[in-house]
């Protein structure tokens, strides 16, 4: 998947460990697909919807839960056993039990977004319930593309403010989910 | 929101965290010493203490102390999804077998009589509440760092907590108690660790879930 000219997937999380927003991103964005086969194989029932609703979870949980890799292990195992345990967790909370195991994972293939790439419906209802600043810190910088410095002038926050600001609301979007869907 | 927005509002917030290992170290120094104090100012040392650190008695504090570096071992392999932690369980294994083995050597010199008359002895109790008491600090310290974490297992995790909780308590509680008896050793303190260790393995998936 990875070829030798571009990074790893070890390395990008390394350097997003460091605060690297951009080899972040570009680590979210290749694993994404990769998370998306993976819960379109097993869930197709959920319609493509459904599905990008398990995929949003499933990254938001790799999120909050990246400090848990250990920088000197490979990150595919870590990266399959935290997919295997949300979506089995995901799919649980949507009242349909399935069974996932590791070991398919290397079977399944990445799927692309389609070309007009589904709303996901959950994730509006969430921020919906944030409160009204830090529903708007998170629209401004994932829907607008805002810079944390950006946002902050336009709020009169700092830019650590906004930052801080945007960690809570992320942990409470992965709380409210879990609690919206139960 | 689409998934790509969602991509940016993460990786935004890419601030360095520390994980659940380096929280486990911290959480546990700090709650420790908490543990020291409170059997300084509560329970008081031992008048005979730097006797019985200098001689074989040390065991008493070591033993625990040992185990509970071993299952921090263990809570910080467990608090990863992909961990495997065989050689943390085997080492736990290898350290109880021996105390196991030591305690039935003991039990057949002195009989089933022997065993009665050493816990025949107020300390049991204070034992069995000091231990627990002392540990709850670290406990509840642990459990609040390996939630940062992801465990595989959360009932195991938690009992891992109670594990490293409970022993770090006992070696805090033998600088207290002034009963050596090994007969009484084995079963108090092990008792009062597995006390530990089942409100771990019940707050674990509790606590830990994610």
């Amino acid at each position: 998947m990875t070829s030798s000219a571009e990074p790893s997937w070890e390395d990008l999380m390394r350097a997003a460990n460091r605060g690297d927003q951009r080899c972040y991103a570009q680590l979210l964005q290749a694993i994404t697909p990769v998370v998306r086969g993976i819960v379109r194989a097993r869930g197709g029932a959920l319609g493509p919807e459904g599905c990008e609703d398990v995929v949003q979870d499933v990254l938001l949980t790799i999120h909050l839960k990246r400090q848990s890799w250990r920088e000197d292990a490979p990150f595919r195992p870590w990266l399959y056993a935290v997919t295997r345990h949300k979506v089995v967790d995901a799919f649980r909370a949507r009242g349909r039990r399935i069974d996932l195991s590791v070991d398919d994972f290397a079977e399944v293939l990445a799927a692309p977004a389609d070309p007009d790439p589904f709303e996901a419906q959950d994730m509006d209802r969430v921020i919906n319930e944030l409160d009204p600043r830090a529903a708007q810190i998170v629209r401004a910088i994932g829907i607008d593309g805002d810079s944390a410095a950006d946002t902050g002038a336009r709020l009169g926050m700092t830019e650590g403010a906004v930052r801080v600001a945007l960690h809570r609301a992320l942990k409470s979007i992965a709380q409210l989910r879990e609690r919206m869907i139960e | 929101m689409k998934t790509d927005d969602l991509i940016a509002a993460l990786a935004a917030d890419a601030t360095p965290r520390p994980g659940p290992g380096t929280r486990l170290n911290q959480c546990l120094s700090l709650s420790l010493l908490v543990s020291l104090v409170a059997v300084i100012a509560l329970w008081r040392l031992r008048p005979d203490l730097a006797d019985a650190l200098a001689s074989p008695v040390v065991l008493k504090t070591l033993l625990p102390a040992v185990l509970a570096v071993a299952a921090l071992w263990l809570a910080r392999g467990l608090s990863r999804p992909d961990a495997q932690a065989r050689a943390q369980m085997a080492l736990i294994a290898v350290l109880i077998g021996g105390v196991v083995i030591a305690f039935t050597v003991n039990l057949v010199n002195a009989g089933f009589d022997g065993l009665v008359a050493a816990l025949n002895n107020q300390y049991l109790l204070v034992c069995f509440v000091s231990v627990p008491a002392l540990a709850a600090v670290p406990l509840a310290a642990s459990m609040w760092a390996m939630k940062s974490g992801a465990p595989a297992n959360a009932r195991l995790a938690g009992g891992a907590a109670g594990l490293l909780s409970g022993a770090a308590g006992a070696a805090v509680f033998s600088l207290h108690c002034p009963v050596d008896s090994l007969l009484f050793l084995l079963p108090a303190y092990g008792a009062a660790i597995l006390v530990v260790v089942g409100v771990g393995a019940f707050l674990g998936p509790r606590v830990l879930r994610w």
